[in-house]
């Protein structure tokens, strides 16, 4: 007896094999994560007037689910508006795409060179997806504040701070022991073996008010039990506050903690980290100025404490030769910021750049951005960002275009050999 | 494990794949562009909280009666003459001021490891304790700056911690800062107020600016006006009199280039009043260009002075204010 042997690749068997993926492959729900995919745009587009895009980002895109309130100002919205209304987020719904996208691989498509196109768009826009999610889990947006004739050897984050304890003594270097935000956050005691004494994390928060109180006032809140530093002899009083989204919000983030010499209390200290550096404290208040390094004096050491942007030292420096922008004839409208730079690497190497609108300065994974510049000021400002995924989008792009090309010629070969045939038969 | 369930493990990695949060320990090179200083406690020696002002550090003694004595850091931000420094402790201790010569017999250099300290003793000359009190001053000069080490407190105390004192000043890391500190003129560190519950409080005019407090001004401010002239104000609290009402008026008039008087001349410038509905005097004098108007008083062992002190045309502007604010001060005792 003879049969036809089964070929295992083939969408029948395939479909076989795989029949509980056929209803995930099903056309009629990548057109609804396609339109939920639409409705989450849209919803995030109108929050994003409301808590900025770093909050709509975060509630929307980076999240499984979002919870909306249909605006006011809408019709209806005076009874709608209380109304919490659960929105599908960008992790669900990619996540979602993409078992849809893989099942339809398995059980919809016809393995064949003629089908090639189909599969490399589809796999394009998978590596589409991933890279998106991929980018989200490891990106980092950093900022490099320069002046000029001066040069930097570390990134400050835009987002999240770090409680750092720095030891001066030492003429030539400075010991750094950095708690992260997280630590922050998560509370408790911590102990680093360079840091001669424990710290006890008692409340952190992402931004407060603050106000100086007069001498015979006791603070309230937070505040209220600080008995050392800067904030006991400015008689601070803090007040915790949601964090700002938006893009000019200013967070001032703060942290109550006590310091331990083995199971005794040295004191509570608070700390509170300026957005915009906290060199900026000394030109608040003069006598806010000890914010930027707190003194803590023991073992015949000097430790300074303060609540900064994260920071990120790098094995190189830049230094700021130059700045110059250009703004368009008669505007304010700026038409080219360039900073002129010296890239100092190891061993005395060293290559000179100009950074300026959309030609960026790649050094080591990290591409340094023109971001802002302050020519009265004579300082520049790089956003610093490191994407291990970058190359991902331009991938899938190439497949993408691959497929496309693939798909047109092939109906094209074969709609011009069928007209050719034609001809010839009908001659 | 199905193979759907590939694409969402990869996404769950993919989302908690960030770095885990940890402390961070690194080196990196020294910006830090202020003074350093930093010691080594002795044992017996305690911090004292709530410091301020000038002090980079306080320190007590810890003995079995409690905290006694005062010991301080002072940085300044330029080499002080070492009469100017001592002549402040001088004058509240009694003594006459010191010059140049009179201060080389006074001032004993004292080598520990690898530096030398300038240790000056003085010793209250007006009897009013017993031992006398004594204020122990070490000065170390480096790079144009001048750090100050009061050690402030009995004879006894002082003679007993002498060692560990000596300890203490070679314990110390001084490196001068490339910014300015905030210091500006040393003064001797006071007693604090028998008690802390009660708090005396003041109304000050709304154009006076509030200046920084010290451990020795409960109440600082400053006057001034477009023309450059300027009033200093300050409230000090001492325990005891202080040397009485004829050697603080003394001091004073010779502060603003008036000459001394006698007990028969203080009425020229002494009257009573009335402050806190208790008997106080009130001190006002005037030279050409400076004018001193004052407020002693003197209740349950301590005394109080509000002071007013300055360019004598913007004194007497600002003579109402002062006469306002004295009227208001309040012990906070009743």
């Amino acid at each position: 007896m003879t049969g036809k042997k089964k070929n295992p690749t083939s969408l029948s068997e395939r479909r076989k094999h795989f029949a509980w993926l056929i209803p995930l492959a099903d056309l009629r729900l990548t057109l609804t994560f396609l339109s939920l995919s639409m409705v989450l745009v849209f919803v995030a587009t109108l929050e994003q007037v409301r808590i900025g895009i770093r909050g709509a980002q975060a509630e929307f895109f980076e999240s499984i689910y979002g919870i909306w309130h249909y605006p006011e100002q809408f019709w209806g919205g005076e009874f709608l508006n209380p109304l919490p209304i659960p929105i599908p987020g960008g992790y669900l719904l990619g996540g979602l795409l993409i078992v849809n996208l893989l099942a339809a691989f398995i059980t919809r498509f016809q393995w064949t060179g003629k089908k090639m196109g189909i599969q490399l768009i589809h796999l394009g826009i998978i590596m589409l997806l991933i890279g998106q999610l991929a980018t989200q889990a490891m990106q980092e947006e950093s900022r490099m504040q320069i002046d000029k004739g001066e040069s930097k050897n570390y990134l400050e984050r835009f987002h999240g701070v770090e409680l750092a304890f720095i030891d001066v003594t030492n003429p030539d270097s400075e010991q750094v022991v950095a708690l992260p935000q997280q630590l922050l956050e998560e509370g408790g005691t911590h102990y680093a073996k360079d840091l001669p004494f424990k710290v006890r994390i008692l409340e952190f928060g992402k931004n407060c008010e603050f106000n100086s109180l007069p001498p015979a006032q006791q603070p309230s809140g937070p505040t209220a039990t600080v008995n050392r530093g800067v904030i006991e002899s400015t008689n601070l009083e803090i007040r915790p506050k949601d964090e700002d989204f938006s893009s000019e919000g200013m967070n001032f983030g703060y942290v109550i903690f006590e310091l331990l010499d083995g199971a005794e209390s040295m004191g509570k200290w608070a700390a509170i980290s300026h957005p915009a550096g906290n060199h900026w404290w000394a030109q608040i208040n003069p006598k806010m100025g000890d914010l930027a390094f707190q003194p803590i004096r023991m073992g015949g050491r000097l430790w300074g404490v303060t609540l900064r942007p994260e920071r990120e030292y790098l094995p190189y420096s830049i230094e700021l030769l130059g700045i110059a922008n250009e703004f368009y004839q008669g505007t304010d409208i700026p038409f080219n910021f360039e900073s002129e730079i010296v890239l100092k690497m190891e061993a005395n190497q060293s290559r000179r750049a100009l950074v300026y609108m959309n030609t960026p300065l790649r050094h080591e994974g990290k591409t340094f951005y023109q971001y802002q510049m302050n020519k009265a000021a004579d300082y520049t400002v790089f956003q610093v960002v490191r994407n291990p995924s970058w190359l991902v989008p331009y991938i899938a792009c190439i497949l993408v275009s691959i497929g496309l090309l693939w798909q047109f010629s092939f109906h094209l070969a074969r709609f011009l050999n069928k007209n050719s045939g034609h001809k010839q038969s009908m001659a | 494990m199905p193979i759907w369930l590939f694409p969402l493990a990869a996404m769950y990695l993919l989302v908690s794949c960030g770095e885990d949060a940890g402390i961070r320990s690194y080196t990196a090179p020294n910006h830090y562009e202020g003074p350093v200083v930093a010691w080594k406690l002795p044992e017996q020696w305690g911090e004292n909280p709530g410091m301020g002002g000038m002090m980079a550090g306080s320190f007590h003694v810890q003995t079995t009666d409690g905290p006694r004595g005062r010991i301080g850091v002072m940085p300044f931000r330029e080499s002080v003459e070492a009469t100017s420094i001592v002549n402040m402790f001088a004058r509240e201790l009694g003594h006459a001021d010191y010059n140049n010569s009179s201060l080389k017999d006074l001032i004993k250099p004292k080598k520990l490891a690898s530096r030398t300290f300038d240790l000056a003793r003085l010793e209250d000359k007006t009897g009013k304790e017993n031992p006398p009190r004594t204020a122990l001053l070490a000065i170390y000069r480096q790079d144009a700056q001048t750090w100050l080490f009061p050690f402030i407190a009995d004879r006894d105390l002082i003679n007993e911690q002498l060692d560990n004192f000596y300890s203490f000043l070679q314990s110390t890391t001084l490196r001068a800062g490339k910014e300015p500190v905030r210091a500006i003129a040393p003064s001797l560190p006071s007693s604090p107020p028998s008690s802390t519950a009660h708090q005396p409080t003041w109304e000050a005019p709304e154009h006076w600016e509030q200046k920084p407090t010290t451990q020795m001004r409960i109440g600082n401010y400053a006057v001034t006006n477009d023309e450059g002239e300027s009033l200093d104000f300050s409230i000090t609290s001492f325990p005891g009199e202080v040397g009485g009402i004829l050697a603080n008026v003394n001091r004073w008039l010779g502060q603003v280039g008036i000459d001394k008087t006698d007990e028969s001349g203080l009425s020229r410038y002494l009257s009573d009043r009335t402050i806190d509905e208790k008997p106080a005097k009130l001190v006002l004098a005037e030279s050409d260009e400076q004018a001193l108007y004052a407020a002693i008083l003197f209740h349950e062992g301590r005394s109080w002075f509000l002071k007013l002190m300055g360019d004598v045309k913007l004194a007497r502007l600002e003579k109402e204010n002062f006469i306002g604010l004295i009227d208001s001060f309040c012990l906070g005792d009743h």
